[in-house]
């Protein structure tokens, strides 16, 4: 039995249809206030999962409660308690921004003052317009709006910000940190590293239904075998022999002979090494580069995959 | 409660933000009526209750297909639905908001073409309009719940046109909305029996024509009643959210099943022939209230007098006046000038 301070609790979680086995039995727990992001290419079971989670789709076997609903059996329930923005909606193109807010906070029994929505979703110039009319960014932030119109604790994002600009991106970013920081629990599926690296308290990394890695996205940086690197560059070139420093997995000049990569398992001792030997060698320094693995080197090395792909 | 009010308000602005519906549902019908109204010569008699009556079937037979089939596929494909079924709603709102808007859309127009008729034609106010309006209404009650199960059982937007075509031309040519059923040969007259909108013609021309009220004709009305409970309760069943989610072929039966009733009435109607029957009295009514100049006659007065060379005025089966000479111009008392091959003695 799940716990108050457990928000989603998943054990053994199937889903099948017909002879494709969408998801081959995953477990999860979310904590109240916590961000958890599910990270996997396309057709890992990420959606399906979090479908599962939403009541939108009944599971094939296994264990799941969400804020202590079964969404199998109390699906009404449980929806209007949750927020969900999903991938690929669409409202009629002769709505207007207003009248969707209205409209869809009828649905719930507890609703959120629809005025203060629009001014933190930055909508209120755009309160009349029509939905046809709106740019893509603004269409994404009234599907936020309208996860919110129930005052939801507990909001589902299904890649939020796929599709969009940099700079729109940016801005839903800043507004899911400011949901963060009310303790709203938010679960929610990315394609975007940074997204999930910036955004997510723990993530798990999902392929082929399976999770086969769940962490915070900084122990599953240093759990990386991959070594970070260390780029130097110089002002003429190095020469070819170098020294067996400790620590150091790799290291290899690139065509012009003046930088050097150097791939090192304690990064911070070997680059005090590098800079010595350069200065031994009568070198000038012009630019150093400490690079830590990232989620996709880690997703990568994890699952021999793109995460785009 | 709340969730209703709010759809169907939404539902409401949504349609008449629409071109489409305005056109089809105004506009479209609108053009027919004065079609029609002019075949008819609806300024003579009882024609512009068949005009009344063809029209507004028109009409219904749009807003239930088009209306509520067209457009809940729409936004399935579109992904509208999807949005709602993330929230707590049943299909039910959606579904009964869909009918409400329907009705609430046409009954304007019910209104705009009966004060046409009246201003513009000279048609008296029906005296059974309560009756009229409730039987319109179980009419597109019924006509939206069949639409809503097209959408339910097609699977795409190409789909659900086929469906649609193959029930609404049927209904518009065999229902005595376009074509008046009295061309029809006896055969056909069978089949026309088997068409819901058949009884929303003669009903409503029987109730122009004959001020029948809704009780003369609750025979159709129950069975446009039980179309809405059943189509509406099937289309809840079939209700899908996501255009991803395909129903199968055999499904399409279920749209047999909503017109079950009129099944049964038509093989009611093999057996009475009561409808079409009635079909036969209204169309000898409305032969009977033509009006009539008849020129060149010899006519008997009641007194006794007698007029060589006269004209009689005959409104709706009636002498309405006598007149010395050819009398007035025909236009001018909205009558059609007929000469006797020969000279008859008219007893007026």
């Amino acid at each position: 039995m799940p716990s108050n301070r457990v928000a989603i609790s998943v054990q053994d979680l199937k889903k099948s249809y017909g002879d494709v086995h969408a998801v081959k039995g995953i477990d999860f727990e979310i904590q109240t206030g916590e961000v958890f992001g599910l990270l996997g290419p396309n057709g890992a079971g990420k959606t399906t999962t979090v479908e599962i989670l939403e009541g939108l789709r009944p599971r094939s076997s296994g264990q799941v409660a969400v804020l202590g609903f079964d969404p199998d059996k109390q699906r009404q329930s449980l929806k209007d308690r949750i927020g969900v923005c999903l991938q690929a909606t669409n409202l009629p193109e002769k709505i207007r921004v207003r009248e969707a807010l209205q409209v869809f906070s009828s649905f719930y029994s507890r609703h959120a003052d629809l005025n203060q929505l629009l001014r933190r979703l930055q909508l209120e110039e755009k309160r009349e317009a029509f939905y046809g009319t709106l740019s893509g960014g603004q269409k994404q932030r009234l599907a936020l709006a309208l996860a919110l119109v129930n005052d939801p604790q507990l909001i589902f994002l299904d890649e939020p910000t796929t599709g969009l600009d940099p700079q729109v991106r940016v801005e839903i970013h800043s507004l899911l940190e400011e949901l963060k920081q009310e303790h709203r629990t938010i679960l929610m599926t990315t394609h975007y590293i940074e997204e999930a690296e910036r955004l997510c308290d723990r993530v798990a990394i999902v392929d082929e239904g399976k999770i086969i890695a769940l962490d915070t996205p900084s122990r599953l940086q240093q759990q990386s075998r991959n070594a970070s690197s260390i780029v130097v560059t110089c002002t003429k070139p190095l020469p070819a022999n170098r020294p067996a420093w400790a620590e150091v997995t790799q290291s290899a000049l690139d065509s012009t002979g003046r930088t050097l990569t150097v791939h090192s398992r304690r990064p911070a001792a070997t680059l005090v090494d590098l800079v010595k030997w350069i200065d031994q060698q009568g070198l000038e320094l012009t630019d150093v580069h400490l690079k830590q693995p990232t989620l996709e080197d880690v997703f990568i090395e994890l699952t021999g995959k793109s995460l785009r792909e | 409660m709340n969730t209703y009010k709010a759809l169907i308000a939404l539902d409401v602005k949504l349609a008449l933000r629409q071109k489409s519906v305005l056109f089809f549902n105004y506009l479209f019908p609108l053009v027919f009526f004065f079609v029609f109204a002019q075949a008819f010569h609806a300024e003579r008699g009882a024609g512009m209750t068949v005009v009344i009556a063809m029209v507004m079937i028109i009409g219904i037979l749009g807003n239930g297909l088009f209306g509520a089939g067209m457009r809940a596929v729409q936004e399935r494909e579109a992904n509208i639905l999807r949005r709602y079924k993330v929230t707590p709603i049943s299909p039910a709102p959606l579904l009964i908001a869909s009918t409400v808007t329907g009705w609430l859309i046409f009954m304007p127009y019910v209104f705009v073409m009966f004060g046409l008729a009246h201003f513009l034609y000279g048609m008296p106010w029906p005296k059974s309009m309560g009756s009229i309006l409730i039987f319109v209404t179980v009419g597109i009650a019924g006509f939206r719940a069949i639409g809503l199960i097209l959408a339910a059982v097609a699977n795409s937007m190409q789909e659900s046109q086929i469906l649609i075509q193959l029930v609404y031309l049927p209904m518009l040519f065999l229902s005595g909305a376009t074509f008046p059923l009295a061309m029809f040969p006896p055969w056909l007259l069978v089949i026309t029996q088997f068409l819901p909108a058949t009884y929303l013609v003669t009903g409503v021309e029987a109730m122009l024509m004959r001020d029948e009220g809704i009780v003369a004709n609750m025979q159709p009305a129950a069975a446009l009643l039980l179309t809405m409970v059943v189509g509406l309760f099937i289309a809840y069943k079939l209700f899908r959210w996501e255009k991803e989610e395909k129903i199968r072929n055999s499904a399409k039966l279920w749209l047999a099943v909503v017109l079950t009733p009129f099944l049964c009435l038509g093989l009611w109607q093999m057996h009475t022939k009561s409808n079409t029957e009635k079909t036969k009295i209204l169309q000898r009514q409305l032969s009977r209230s033509d009006t009539f100049l008849i020129r060149s006659a010899r006519i008997v007065v009641g007194d006794g007098a007698v007029i060589e060379n006269g004209a009689v005025l005959v409104r709706g089966g009636k002498v309405a006046e006598v007149y010395e000479g050819n009398g007035p111009d025909p236009k001018a008392v909205n009558a059609e000038a007929v000469k006797p091959r020969e000279r008859r003695s008219f007893p007026a």
